[in-house]
């Protein structure tokens, strides 16, 4: 294991040249001092809610600085990295899209954002991208090491014209039917990654094929596989039950710190 | 109360202070939602592995299923979804409570003069003889005592000072969140893995804690002990409340 400012890797790109570099992006600085960065989108009823808001206001207040999550060695890899939930998807569209390889597979980007577009996987990959060994916590107890390449969100939504002074969240859609919103603080982390590349491989099928979010500071659940559609947005109340996200939906915290 | 000789020279004394009797109710609570939560959480991953990494396949150090339950029918008893909602709602009242309650004590001097062994109490020879009487089980004497013995203040001072920090750590350390703020917690317990299993083997000593604790209780008096926490008033016969060496020389229950 080691600590990523020791072992800069090739193509990596630190979070100071990375803000610089989206001067779009200042004004969400700003945003981290907004209730959105403590409290989540849907505050529910009783003790639970309250310590739902007390765990995610303790947790970014630690994390203020928006440090990195641990990056490990290569040789701290594990063997296998697990396949969970849908491995396949079958929707029809997707499976002819696999089977060509995602050459026709594209990635809308709309919403709050200046210039909405939609990105093919090969441009995807010609922009700036970051390679980083993490530890994937699934918040059912597994944990493993994997190393993740991919394009950091916030390129992504500069290509689309940065997003307006507004936005509040990012809803990423999926082609199994799951969705997740996370907020401007989990957007400007240098980890949070759209991830075409597990271990140095193609992402597999099973990991969700071809773009996965990795967003590194919360549990797995919030790590979308099988990206289908990014929306900017103010609110999340319009999206299924209005929490923020499916497994919100269904009970889990919206807030995966923990 | 079993050790009443005649109710007309019984003494009433307040035992507890309230501030206890609170916060020792409050962590019952907390204390049983987290251990069943917690049990929730670890039937849905009955296995546990040592380092960073763990999942089904790779080689655990602990498998459910070698002691005949198998995966899926520990899944089918182990709720994550309530158990993580419970677990942290209840670490959070936990937390809370045990903040107020050293916060509290250590301002009014209850902790300094209750709990925290003198220098004396700490000798080789004065534990040994306190271990020697507890295995004794010198009935009598304890159900009159109104002060903590050496052992019982070394325990209690080692569960609040240092096995329930150590708990809050070991599982602050399977946080993505909190250890990328904090990552000193995985090089302090090897990783996320080992602050799982370790955090699961402090359960096993959270219980037996828990079963000694309501041992002693019966032992000293369960009616008498239990409402002593409950409205403070502890009843002690008369031969034991008059002489202060007696008191000096017994233990508090629970």
């Amino acid at each position: 294991m080691s600590n990523p400012t020791q072992f800069p890797r090739h193509g990596q790109i630190s979070r100071r040249r990375l803000l610089l570099s989206v001067p779009a992006f200042s004004g969400l600085l700003g945003t981290a001092c907004s209730r959105e960065t403590f409290v989540p989108p849907t505050v529910r009823g009783g003790l639970t809610g309250i310590a739902d808001v007390l765990t995610m206001s303790l947790n970014r207040l630690v994390l203020a600085d928006q440090p990195l999550a641990r990056e490990y060695d290569v040789s701290d890899i594990a063997p296998e990295f697990p396949t969970w939930n849908q491995t396949n998807p079958p929707d029809e569209e997707y499976q002819r899209q696999r089977r060509k390889g995602f050459k026709d597979w594209s990635l809308p980007v709309t919403g709050l954002v200046e210039r909405p577009s939609s990105f093919s996987l090969e441009e995807i990959k010609r922009m700036p991208a970051r390679t980083q060994i993490t530890n994937h916590v699934c918040e059912q107890g597994w944990s493993a090491i994997a190393q993740w390449t991919g394009t950091p969100l916030l390129q992504l939504l500069e290509a689309a014209g940065g997003v307006k002074p507004q936005a509040r969240y990012v809803v990423l859609d999926t082609v199994d039917g799951w969705y997740e919103g996370i907020d401007m603080f989990e957007v400007v982390h240098p980890q949070t990654i759209l991830a075409y590349s597990l271990n140095g491989n193609d992402l597999p099928t099973g990991n969700g094929a071809p773009l996965r979010l990795r967003v590194e500071r919360q549990c797995g659940y919030k790590n979308l596989k099988f990206l289908k559609s990014i929306e900017v947005v103010e609110s999340m109340v319009a999206f299924g039950r209005g929490t923020g996200g499916i497994n919100s939906d269904w009970g889990f915290h919206w807030y995966g710190g923990v | 109360m079993t050790n009443d000789r005649g109710a007309s020279i019984r003494k009433r004394i307040t035992h507890h202070p309230l501030s206890v009797r609170i916060a020792h109710w409050v962590n019952v609570i907390a204390g049983g939602y987290l251990l069943v939560s917690g049990i929730h959480l670890f039937l849905d991953f009955p296995e546990l592995y040592w380092g960073h990494t763990g999942y089904q396949g790779y080689p655990a150090i602990f498998r459910l299923s070698d002691w005949g339950l198998s995966w899926d029918e520990a899944g089918a008893m182990g709720n994550r979804m309530w158990g993580r909602n419970y677990h942290f709602t209840f670490a959070w009242v936990f937390l809370l409570n045990g903040l107020a309650y050293v916060g509290w004590n250590l301002k009014t001097g209850y902790l300094q003069r209750q709990l925290w062994p003198r220098r004396n109490e700490l000798t080789l020879s004065r534990l040994g003889t306190e271990i020697h009487q507890q295995l004794r089980w010198a009935t009598r004497r304890r159900s009159t005592a109104t002060e903590y013995s050496p052992l019982q203040k070394a325990s209690y001072v080692l569960l609040i000072f240092v096995f329930v920090p150590l708990m809050l750590l070991t599982g602050l350390a399977q946080s993505p969140g909190f250890t990328a703020a904090w990552p000193w917690m995985l090089d302090l317990f090897g990783g996320r893995q080992s602050a799982r299993t370790l955090h699961s083997i402090g359960t096993l000593l959270f219980v037996l804690f828990v079963v000694v604790h309501v041992i002693e209780v019966l032992a000293g008096g369960a009616f008498n002990r239990i409402r002593s926490m409950v409205t403070g008033t502890l009843i002690l016969p008369r031969s034991a409340s008059g002489s202060r060496q007696d008191i000096d020389a017994g233990e508090l229950h629970g």
